[in-house]
């Protein structure tokens, strides 16, 4: 017999897993969920819903429910995706950052989600390819994600026509490597960036993401209902510096989660900030 | 100069956690002169199931809005009935800062709130009548148009009438037009309700 998922066992199941991942699923998602949760408990030999969900629930482990976190998001992304904002970050808010620093520390940038790495690449590329003061400065770029098959992927560095498709040929040719199948982004790339799995919900995971200069988090707000947006929006303010910024994508705001942030319009982007008396 | 490569939380996790984190000294610790620790023992204290009354008691007095900010988050998560009345409280407060960021936090908890709605709605303060409509403004509750209805059916006060009827403006269905129609003859000298109340059955129709 098939396997098949109730109503009461979908909302059953999506209550939990925004509980555990701040992730909320509409009605409209009902498909997409149920074939993720129907291929899991087929590999796990659990016949039905029920006994998966109790899997999922008491496995000490939490490797299964880390598994169907990793289905259930949605990895899309590319090189250069929303450009204006990496030309805002290295002609306004790393000028103003290393303007404002007294002491020569290294600066921070938080890339959340990391997805396959796209995002944390490009903006290692766009500093070295635009930003001068890269001779001058230290960089840490940190990029995260809940999900770790995809973190996985972000280290390998591997990506299809798909991916580098708004990338200049120039750029292309000089970070990458075509095996007749992929592009192959290069090891001092791959060196540049840091990967690490966390889940913006846990405070246990993001209690240690500190003192970062500038955070991107884009296009993942529009997944989160309106508490786990507040929880990410708290996140971000304790993770950065006073006077850091923090950049959404281009259908998100702030103004409508917290109050906490004062909008910077720069003439490329327009950017959150804390305030730089701030605590 | 260079790209380093470090644990993202090598040196910080030590450093700054210096304080106990056990329930009690988190209580403590909202009346920390820092701000920095004050958010942090309200974010802590998400984890501690009857923290919502110290967190209520500190909200009151808080004047950092970076904290504020941070202790509404915790108790919209708690979501207790301690929570739930804490943030009720508020919204008799002279501060109309505070009373706008309990509504923004109520209407993230349609169902915690439902319980008291009706009974937030036919308070003895007109104010908070209208902060009670507020809540409903974008509360995800499928009971939002039936209380809705009960106001503009029965509450005496003009301006909660027109609060109420300009919501209906937005949300109302044909489930609301006797209502709609009653109001205005409960209100015949007044122009602004007659006006809105037309424009929410106008919106109706065509919709």
């Amino acid at each position: 017999m098939p396997i098949t998922i109730s109503h009461e066992e979908f909302l059953k199941f999506r209550e939990f897993f925004y509980r555990k991942t701040g992730i909320q699923f509409e009605d409209s998602k009902r498909y997409f969920v149920d074939k993720r949760l129907i291929e899991r408990i087929e590999a796990t030999d659990s016949d039905n819903f029920r006994n998966y969900f109790i899997t999922l629930r008491f496995e000490a482990t939490g490797q299964e429910l880390q598994t169907l976190t990793n289905l259930m998001t949605v990895n899309e992304t590319y090189f250069f995706r929303e450009e204006y904002q990496f030309k805002c970050l290295v002609s306004s808010m790393l000028p103003e950052i290393t303007s404002r620093r007294k002491k020569q520390r290294p600066i921070r940038i938080w890339s959340v989600p990391s997805s396959s790495g796209e995002e944390a690449y490009s903006i290692a590329m766009y500093l070295l390819e635009y930003w001068p003061g890269i001779n001058l400065w230290d960089v840490e770029i940190i990029s995260s994600d809940i999900d770790t098959k995809i973190i996985t992927q972000a280290r390998r560095g591997l990506y299809s026509d798909r991916s580098i498709q708004h990338l200049p040929k120039n750029l292309l040719d000089k970070y990458f490597r075509y095996n007749g199948e992929d592009y192959q982004i290069c090891d001092d790339l791959r060196q540049a960036v840091e990967f690490t799995k966390v889940n913006l919900m846990k405070t246990s995971d993001v209690r240690g993401y500190r003192e970062f200069d500038i955070i991107f988090c884009r296009n993942l707000l529009i997944y989160f209902d309106d508490l786990s947006r507040r929880q990410a929006a708290d996140t971000f303010y304790d993770a950065l510096n006073p006077g850091g910024f923090l950049c959404l994508g281009h259908s998100e705001s702030m103004s409508r989660i917290s109050s906490l942030y004062q909008v910077r319009k720069f003439s490329d982007a327009v950017v959150y900030q804390k305030a730089t008396e701030a605590q | 100069m260079a790209f380093i490569r470090k644990q993202p939380t090598n040196g910080i996790e030590q450093s700054k956690r210096k304080m106990e984190r056990d329930c009690a000294s988190l209580e403590l610790q909202l009346s920390d002169p820092s701000h920095s620790a004050r958010r942090w023992a309200a974010r802590d204290l998400a984890d501690c199931l009857d923290s919502s009354a110290a967190l209520v008691e500190r909200l009151w007095r808080e004047q950092n809005s970076s904290v504020r900010e941070i202790i509404l988050t915790t108790l919209t998560k708690l979501g207790d009935e301690k929570a739930v009345a804490g943030l009720v409280s508020c919204l008799r407060s002279e501060d109309a800062a505070l009373r706008n960021e309990a509504i923004e936090a109520m209407k993230m908890l349609p169902d915690e709130v439902a319980p008291i709605m009706s009974q937030l709605l036919k308070d003895s303060n007109s104010d908070v009548r209208i902060f009670a409509v507020n809540i409903l403004e974008s509360l995800r509750h499928e009971k939002v148009e039936e209380w809705l209805n009960e106001v503009i059916e029965h509450d005496a006060h003009v301006n909660v009438c027109a609060t109420a009827v300009d919501l209906l403006g937005e949300v109302g269905t044909s489930y609301s037009w006797e209502a709609l129609e009653n109001l205005k003859a409960r209100f015949p000298d007044e122009p602004y309700i007659s006006f809105a109340a037309d424009l929410a059955l106008k919106r109706i129709r065509v919709s």
